[in-house]
């Protein structure tokens, strides 16, 4: 009888163990189908009408902006630039920033390429890339300063734009750590000015208003951290995987060929 | 053969090691310790309180409906009443309350409803968003939640007539649907001023009968330049004419109206071609040739919107100088104007986009220095000067 208790165990190790290697075999089996390449759907599929129509609101220059009879701008460059990776004609609809989703569920664009950030509420009716731009506030310091962090700040003075997000985030940072000196000025320009004319020792402001004006002022060598993150996708159709995943397959391929860093450096 | 299988399973379990049963109740108690979540907070009422302002006019529009959790409702209209604003315009969807045909669930509406008469604040209602069951997807494709088909106009003013009859006294300003001469609002279908006469017409009476008090608010127009023929809207004052040709004023006791000065000061002079804050203006004068020159009119939306990006944004500091100045015009100018409601008080969670910076409380209730200058002065307390530095000069 003693016998038996150690049988049943035995047998069940055995079937635990055999279950084992059937998952890990169809582990492998999966890891092996991934790695195969095989052809995707054709271009006709993945965008039924013959062109990859772009939903943008032309007003948040510099990525969107329109002229009487033209568009441009960084996301207009990177609409041109993905359908020539994927090869389709390219058609952009400007509309304003309400009706961007409801074009996407409603089929009047195959995507939305418009400073749209990846919004949670909204999963259940689109479906986001990589981002390809991250608009988050940045701390700017000269270089080497020891200000690297928000959390550097004590003791020091933060300059940053009135009434702007940074505004909120110097207030909501003031709560957290030992003080610091503030300097609200008008514009987010005069706040980097204060830094690098010695009023200031780091600016809070929005990553593209750096880069910007970081552009102008070549010689004035500083470093930047993000204290926040904003990160700017695509959106598509939920139910459009095949577009998506084609969509995204190029943008990663716009990354690593240095194309997607070439727009943004031609922007901001 | 129940006592031998539990015989079996004991002499099973006899071959685990003792120390494994500490593991298992650490398990059991981590599932349970897990499955334990903090109440959350409550929103008791207190005291009914009152709005305490020497500005009437002042007006924010609010996006409760959205808000999960009653204290932040609660909180949001606390601010409001301690901004100095004693009436807000809330957004009541359709789609949210009669899920199912005649099958009402009015409890988020009355959350809204309670909090807000607790702290002294009226109610202008806005009505729109289409419940699955009264727009029937089209063979071409789906629809939006704004496409209203003819054939359920009367649902949607058996509707209306019900949220009447239910706040009645509490709630007595109704605003039939928006921005209709935007196609994105008409259901992504070509704009039509009849129809929303149409629209009008077939609610005014069931409002009026369910509640003799009520005033039906016209739904205010997008401020936009479309020309006719456009995919994307028409023209406000063009449609507003066309409504009046097809007999709306009968169906309407206020007109709405949606004004923003985007970047122009509030004192930009109006014209045919110009958007801008004093284009409330041009479409009172086309009220004023239709209608009964004593018809109302409120500004359900307005504002200046202060994004780092939005090509139609003013900075931080000139958006909270020309929302006090268009309050200060409104005043001294438009005696036919009851309320002025400035878009946006806070969003239930962020956008992330430009709609965040029309905002005066960001989602997590942080008090942006519009909030303080807005109450400075519907509160008539003294401001102060020198909000930023100079630009430090070269």
């Amino acid at each position: 009888m003693a016998a038996r208790p150690w049988r049943l165990a035995i047998i069940s190790l055995i079937f635990a163990l055999t279950v084992w290697i059937w998952a890990l075999a169809g582990i492998l089996f999966l890891i092996r189908w991934n790695a195969v390449e095989r052809p995707g759907p054709p271009v006709r599929e993945l965008f039924p009408y013959g062109e990859m129509r772009i939903g943008v609101d032309a007003s948040n220059p510099p990525f969107a902006v329109a002229t009487a009879d033209d568009l441009f701008g960084l996301e207009i460059d990177l609409g041109h630039a993905l359908a020539e990776e994927i090869g389709v004609p390219v058609r952009f609809i400007n509309m304003g920033y309400d009706g961007l989703y409801d074009s996407i569920r409603a089929d009047q664009v195959d995507m939305v390429i418009s400073t749209l950030t990846m919004d949670p509420l909204r999963t259940n009716d689109v479906r986001y890339t990589q981002p390809y731009f991250d608009a988050g506030m940045v701390l700017v310091s000269p270089l080497n300063s020891p200000i690297t962090a928000m959390s550097d700040l004590s003791g020091h003075t933060l300059s940053y734009e009135f009434g702007s997000d940074a505004d909120s985030a110097a207030r909501l940072w003031l709560r957290r750590i030992q003080a610091f000196e503030t300097q609200p000025y008008e514009l987010p320009e005069y706040a980097l000015d204060a830094v690098r004319l010695g009023h200031a020792d780091a600016a809070l402001v929005d990553a593209p208003s750096a880069r910007l004006y970081l552009r102008d002022h070549r010689n004035w060598l500083v470093q930047m951290n993000y204290v926040t993150s904003v990160p700017y996708a695509i959106a598509l159709r939920i139910n459009r995987w095949n577009t998506w995943e084609r969509v995204s397959l190029a943008l990663q391929a716009l990354s690593d060929n240095g194309t997607l860093e070439s727009i943004l450096k031609k922007w901001l | 053969m129940m006592n031998r299988m539990f015989a079996k399973f004991r002499n099973f379990t006899n071959l685990i090691p003792r120390w494994w049963i500490w593991y298992y109740r650490a398990l059991l108690a981590g599932i349970i310790l897990t499955s334990l979540a903090p109440v959350g907070p409550r929103a008791p009422l207190g005291a009914p309180q009152t709005v305490e302002t020497v500005k009437p006019q002042v007006c924010v529009h609010t996006r409760l409906i959205d808000e999960v959790y009653e204290w932040k409702i609660q909180r949001s209209l606390k601010l409001i009443r301690e901004m100095g604003a004693d009436t807000i315009v809330e957004f009541f969807p359709w789609a949210y309350i009669e899920r199912e045909k005649g099958h009402y669930d009015w409890a988020s509406a009355d959350v809204i409803a309670r909090h807000a008469r607790n702290q002294g604040i009226k109610i202008i209602a806005r009505m729109g968003l289409v419940p699955a069951w009264a727009r029937a997807d089209l063979e071409e494709g789906f629809t939006t939640l704004n496409y209203l088909p003819e054939e359920s106009f009367d649902d949607f003013a058996t509707f209306v007539a019900a949220f009447a009859e239910r706040y009645a006294g509490e709630i007595d300003q109704i605003i039939i649907w928006n921005e209709p001469n935007l196609s994105f609002e008409w259901g992504y279908r070509g704009v039509d001023p009849a129809g929303y006469a149409r629209l009008l017409q077939a609610v005014y009476a069931p409002a009026h009968a369910a509640n003799p008090n009520v005033l039906i608010l016209a739904a205010p127009l997008a401020p936009t330049l479309e020309p006719q023929g456009s995919p994307n809207g028409l023209n406000d004052l063009l449609y507003l004419e066309a409504l009046y040709q097809e007999g709306a004023a009968d169906y309407f006791d206020v007109l709405a109206v949606h004004t923003y000065g985007f970047t122009e000061p509030p004192e930009a002079e109006p014209g045919a071609d110009q958007l801008n804050f004093r284009r409330a203006e041009l479409l009172h004068d086309i009220m004023q040739r239709y209608d009964n020159p004593q018809k109302p009119i409120s500004i359900t939306e307005s504002g200046w919107n202060d994004s780092p990006r939005w090509t139609k944004a003013v900075r931080p500091a000139l958006r909270i100088q020309y929302t006090i100045n268009a309050f200060e015009y409104a005043e001294q100018n438009w005696d036919w104007l009851d309320k002025l409601c400035v878009w946006v008080f806070r969003y239930p969670a962020p956008t992330f986009s430009y709609p965040d910076y029309f905002t005066f409380v960001t989602s997590d209730f942080q008090l942006k220095p519009i909030y303080y200058a807005v109450q400075n002065y519907a509160r008539g307390w003294e401001t102060s000067e020198n909000l930023w530095l100079p630009a430090p000069g070269d």
